[in-house]
């Protein structure tokens, strides 16, 4: 057996290595040879793997702990660094390494003649570094170093041209979004630490505390003060993968290079926040209250971010806002403990979403940058490679039947259905008492409802880009070109995926491998929250429902795009008019809720309180001055004269002050 | 004798300086940079040999004060760090200036070293006055220094840096006069007994008196008048050890004499962290509007020495450790950012963050520096400033959760005002053409690269810094033994522990000197300070307290 502190330390090792290269060779013209540097950079990461792999396939049923040494020692507050390698860790660490490994190789094709090729490298090793820390500690502390370690990463990627000061804005939204809820994160770590010392940031004592309080019946002694640490948890979420209300940063994320989209901000980063829900499931399963937010939140995000896919022009965002939906899909599923499920959807979508972004990615490659879709279309026959990875993965975002997405998407609907609790409370109306209305049945439309729009989008962005006739210019259609292997291998390897990765827990035909795996970490969880629905309906019902809503989506798409004359592209390809409100709603809030009043706060600092301390300042000084100038006048018998100088003084160094603003 | 080295020895090693040449920068700037390593050195030792005091020697005597002045020196965990920060910090300021002033770089360093003594001894002095002494004596060399090396402005911030610092410690002195006439001698521990026998009003009084030169020190809002312009003119290596290693000199001050002289009430202390966090929230909302690039990184160290200070008022037992971690973290981060703000300004001739920019692509080797520097500064996990800050926020949350709020709202706005800072030096297109200065030297970089290491290791392993604290505790006895054995010899005046404070404390505040407790205190007076001189004294202070009541 290999240590678990290995898992981590390949790619840290890598980006040293690399970030070393990147330094040296920083004043030579040429740069690093890009060969050398791209072996070295897909090398760690696929160490990493075949790590994971060895280990997965000797794990234990009960997991793989390993404390390395102690991290923080002070009274009060102990923390060690550990892993933990179990069910849950493993499936997740098996595709952050996977796809991680694939779409640095396809980097290599992407990044080729970039100045800051081996920094690139850097950065993407860095962040796999975080990445498995995140999912691989043992305790909530070292999962926050992971948590901020990715939103640093995904910083210094989103900012990675950073000539533009654009992308800087995009990188800096990023953070400053994300520190929000990393604030979340980290108090709702200090409510644990009130609830049962530093010693219960630790999964396995959590557990095991959890357990103890229903096993002892403390449940409403404990509930509410669990309940705010859950809050303050959920908020660290709805930052990390872009749910309603901190959702705003994702779009803006896509001025990153595309593998980045691809790697950080679809497949891996953005789904931290679904893992840290499961890996906290033992708790969330006891709180009601803040489950119905999330199912309410995972549920607006979902829909609203759908419909926002309507209205992008941009191929890049209208996948960001696909994802974001996505992510809605697995907070739903999160929010009806149905973990097993959320952390599948995880997994599958990992598969489609990367091959949809690498396919975006080969699309802007070979027509030079264009992000346009109303300046694409027909490139079927131009790229037909990138086309049919793109259609396959397509099929199974909207769910298809037998894709990857079909059989995740469907069980959480299912689960939907059947575990929700949600109701309006009863009350009485006229004397008639109304009994408390369920809302399984509501969610549930509302999760079809979205999955009709999914294949809406993304219907438009598959025939708006491979489809009809080049929209582009002339010149650049003579450009046009397929991508080289480097770039193409992969994204056959994620088409593959995201075809056949759904047959990992195919309920229907009873193929349940998947659940067993991740059940020994949170079946617990799941068994306490108990079904509402306790008939048994048949999983064909929900899989043909789920079916006809994705068939619906796409003949609707075929019907309104397919024969519709594009309009032609004109300036930016933001949204425009009532979809550009619809589109920055958020953004909206968040300059009204957040940036104007500190910025006014600010201004009161700057200009009200300090002047004035200033000016308070200057006079006492000068009264200082009078006092000393008036002792000495007795002495020269010119009172009159030197107090009128005095006082002439200290107007004119109020006025000086003043005036010139002079900052003390 | 390492106590001793450290306090006096700079002051000797600028006379040194003195008989260099004038003229040779670079004979001169050797020298200096090799006493720089060894003072270094001798303060890495200091931490790593624990708990040290020397003898008390009787130094003079005040007129109208019964015990005499010491000249006595005590290193705790605290102190020792500090000092390692004050000659850390020295060393790459006397590094980073061969680039500024090449010319008069002698009297730089004469300078440099004499603040630098200053600074030790007001962390390592365990006399009231000496300390204060030490504590006034640092203002003299960093305000010439300013004038002498400084920007446009440099005669104002000069000014008002020496003015606003030293009429703000004058009713400490006038305080520490007063209690003094009281005390037997002039030790913490005769300082807080003779407080007991004040009335309260009094105590109140002497209280702010002391809060107040502390408060300025820092600076705390609303005594913030002096730091942004005394800052930002200072040439940016001196500007680097000001806020590194002499502003922590306040928040010194609140934990080793306020603290333990003034039995503080809990409105008081909500008071005072509420002002720190006030401090924390409006030193970012002004580095979040600052256009000066030094001024922005005044404004964001007066944020995190607010945090700092909060931390110590909070009262939890998890302060000690975090404000420490803190203080370490803040002093090399915000020491790293200033040099680095010097060299960008010695590179493009300006420091307003408008005229900056497009530096990444120009002088890749130092944006990765600065960058990073940058990001260290924000308390991601894994640097010692994350280590510092989650823990004042443990402290914090002790006090409810609404502190903690605040405090997390001042995280959120230092990553808003320090990512425009990087992206407005490094990022986007240069502004506009210049000549370009000197780079960075590589014995800068790479003693700024050492800076940036350190950060990372005290993040993954805080133990090297709070250690030395838990070594304070289990070799207290020791300590005590120690200073107890000086005391005899010293006719009994006996500096005294703080195990002793808190008996003591705990005894006379409790409600009533009954006539037993009373007795028992002076036995213990008694079997502690066998040489006769003391007792007296001791048994009027009892007596006055008891008056009093």
């Amino acid at each position: 057996m290999i240590s678990l502190g290995l898992i981590p330390l390949f790619p840290l090792l890598g980006c040293i290595i690399l970030g070393a290269i990147a330094v040296i060779s920083s004043g030579s013209k040429k740069g690093p040879a890009e060969g050398f540097v791209g072996t070295l950079a897909v090398l760690f990461p696929a160490l990493s793997f075949a790590g994971v792999a060895l280990l997965s396939l000797n794990m234990p049923d009960g997991g793989i702990r390993e404390t390395l040494c102690n991290w923080i020692d002070i009274p009060m507050f102990r923390v060690d660094i550990g892993f933990l390698f179990d069910g849950l860790s493993r499936i997740m660490l098996l595709f952050v390494t996977g796809i991680g490994s694939l779409i640095t190789l396809y980097s290599i094709g992407y990044m080729h003649g970039d100045r800051g090729f081996a920094r690139y490298f850097a950065y993407i090793n860095l962040f796999l570094f975080s990445m498995i820390v995140l999912v691989l500690s043992d305790n909530l502390l070292l999962t926050f170093l992971g948590w901020e370690g990715v939103g640093l990463c995904s910083y210094l990627l989103i900012g990675f041209w950073n000539k533009d000061l654009k992308n800087c804005q995009a990188a800096n939204k990023a953070f400053i979004v994300n520190r929000v809820g990393d604030i979340g994160f980290i108090l709702g770590m200090l409510c644990l630490v009130t609830i049962g010392g530093s010693a219960i940031l630790n999964y396995d004592a959590l557990v095991n505390f959890i357990q103890m309080i229903i096993n002892g019946n403390h449940l409403e002694l404990v509930v509410p003060f669990l309940s705010v640490a859950g809050i303050l948890f959920f908020i660290g979420c709805t930052g990390k993968s872009a749910q309603i209300p901190l959702l705003t940063w994702l779009p803006d994320a896509m001025a990153g290079p595309t593998p980045v989209s691809a790697l950080i901000h679809a497949a891996t980063m953005v789904t931290s926040g679904v893992y840290l829900l499961a890996r906290l499931g033992s708790m969330f399963a006891l709180l009601p209250v803040v489950l119905d937010i999330i199912v309410v939140v995972g549920m607006l995000t979902a829909f609203w971010a759908a419909v926002t896919g309507l209205f992008q022009n941009d191929i890049k965002k209208v996948l960001a806002y696909s994802t974001i939906s996505q992510l809605g899909y697995m907070f739903m599923a999160s929010g009806v403990c149905a973990f097993d499920a959320s952390i599948f959807h995880v997994f599958t979508h990992a598969f489609f979403k990367a091959a949809l972004f690498l396919g975006a990615g080969a699309v802007i490659h070979a027509l030079a940058g264009e992000q346009d879709m109303r300046k694409m279309g027909g490139l079927l026959k131009k790229t037909p490679v990138t086309a049919c990875v793109m259609i396959f993965a397509f099929l199974a975002i909207v769910g298809f039947p037998f894709f990857a997405g079909f059989w995740s998407k469907d069980l959480i609907l299912e689960r939907l259905f059947m575990n929700c609790s949600m109701y309006i409370p009863g009350f009485s109306i006229f004397g008639q008492e109304i009994p408390n209305i369920p809302l399984n049945g509501a969610v549930y439309a509302v999760g079809l409802a979205t999955a009709v729009i999914t294949a809406v989008y993304m219907g438009r962005l598959i025939i708006l880009t491979f489809f009809g006739s080049y929209r582009g210019s002339k010149e650049s259609e003579e450009h046009i070109h397929e991508a080289p292997a480097v770039m193409l291998i992969p994204m056959v390897i994620l088409a593959l995926g995201a075809v056949f990765a759904g047959f990992l827990w195919a309920d229907s035909i009873g193929i349940k491998f998947f659940a067993e795996t991740l059940a020994p970490v949170v079946g617990a969880a799941q068994a306490y929250n108990t079904p509402v629905v306790t008939a048994h309906l048949n999983p064909v019902i929900f899989a043909a429902l789920g079916t006809v809503a994705a068939l619906l989506g796409m003949y609707i798409a075929y019907k309104l795009y397919a024969k519709a004359r594009i309009p032609v592209a004109k300036g930016s390809s933001a949204p425009e008019g009532g979809k550009a409100t619809w589109t920055f709603l958020f953004d909206t809030i968040h300059k009204y809720v957040g940036i104007i009043p500190v910025n006014v706060l600010a201004w009161i600092c700057d200009v009200v309180v300090d002047k004035i301390l200033a000016a308070a300042q200057w006079t006492i000084g000068a009264i200082a001055t009078i006092l000393g100038d008036g002792a000495a006048s007795f002495q020269v018998r010119k009172v009159r004269v030197q107090i009128a100088l005095s006082i002439l003084g200290l107007i004119a160094l109020m006025a000086i002050v003043l005036l010139t603003g002079g900052s003390l | 004798m390492l106590l001793h080295l450290l306090v006096l020895a700079p002051f000797v090693a600028a006379i040194l300086m003195v008989m260099t040449s004038k003229e040779d920068a670079k004979s001169s700037s050797r020298l200096a940079i090799l006493m720089g390593i060894a003072f270094t050195a001798m303060s890495v030792a200091l931490i790593a040999g624990g708990n040290v005091a020397t003898e008390a020697i009787e130094w003079f005597r005040i007129p109208g004060c019964k015990g005499p002045v010491y000249y006595y020196l005590y290193n705790h965990g605290l102190a020792s760090w500090m000092v390692f920060l004050s000659c850390g910090l020295s060393l790459v300021a006397l590094i980073s200036a061969r680039g500024i002033t090449s010319r008069s770089y002698r009297n730089f360093a004469i300078g440099i070293f004499s603040l630098m003594g200053a600074m030790n001894g007001t962390f390592l002095a365990a006399d009231a006055v000496l300390f204060f002494f030490f504590f006034e004596a640092m203002v003299i060399p960093a305000a010439v220094l300013i004038a002498g090396f400084g920007g446009k402005d440099r005669m104002k911030a000069a000014m008002t840096f020496a003015i606003y610092t030293l009429v703000g410690s004058a009713p400490m002195m006038v305080a520490l006069w007063y209690l003094l006439t009281i005390a037997d001698n002039s030790m913490l521990i005769s300082l807080a007994i003779a407080l007991q026998s004040l009335p309260e009003g009094t105590q109140n009084l002497l209280l702010v008196s002391f809060l107040l030169a502390f408060l300025v020190k820092t600076p705390i809002f609303p005594f913030h008048g002096w730091q942004a312009i005394t800052y930002a003119e200072a040439p940016a290596p001196l500007s680097a050890i000001l806020t590194g290693a002499m502003s922590k000199a306040g928040v010194f001050g609140f934990i080793v004499w306020v603290l333990p002289i003034f039995p503080l009430s809990m409105s008081a202390i909500t008071a005072m962290m509420w002002l720190g966090l006030f401090t924390a929230v409006y030193g970012a909302l002004m580095a979040l509007r600052a256009t000066d690039g030094k001024k922005l990184l005044a404004f964001s160290s007066m944020g995190h020495l607010g945090l700092a200070v909060a931390g110590v008022f909070s009262g939890s037992e998890v302060m000690f450790p975090a404000v420490l971690v803190l203080l370490v973290a803040h002093g090399i981060s915000a020491g790293a950012q200033f040099i680095l703000m010097g060299i960008a300004e010695r590179m493009t001739g300006t420091r307003e963050l408008d005229q900056l920019g497009g530096l990444s692509s120009k002088n890749p080797v130092f944006s990765t520096l600065f960058g990073f520097a940058g990001v260290m500064a924000l308390a991601v996990p894994g640097t010692a400033g994350f280590v510092g800050e989650f823990s004042v926020l443990l402290s914090l949350w002790d006090m409810g959760p609404l502190p903690a709020l605040v405090a997390g709202f001042t995280l959120i706005l230092s990553a808003a005002y320090m990512l425009r800072f990087i992206q407005k030096v490094i990022f986007g297109k240069q502004a506009r053409e210049y000549e370009e200065g000197r780079r960075t030297s590589p014995l800068e970089g790479v003693s700024i690269g050492v800076m940036l290491a350190l950060l990372l290791v005290f993040g993954f392993h805080p133990a090297f810094v709070t250690d030395s604290l838990m070594q304070a505790d289990e070799t207290e006895d020791a300590a005590a033994a120690q200073v107890l054995s000086d005391a005899s010899i010293n006719q009994g005046n006996a500096p005294m522990t703080e195990d002793e404070i808190h008996q003591l404390d705990s005894t006379l505040a409790a409600a009533g000197f009954k006539e037993d407790e009373r007795a028992s205190i002076i036995a213990q007076m008694k079997t502690e300070n066998n040489a006769s001189g003391a007792d007296e004294a001791n048994e009027n202070t009892v007596k006055g307290a008891s008056d009093d009541e």
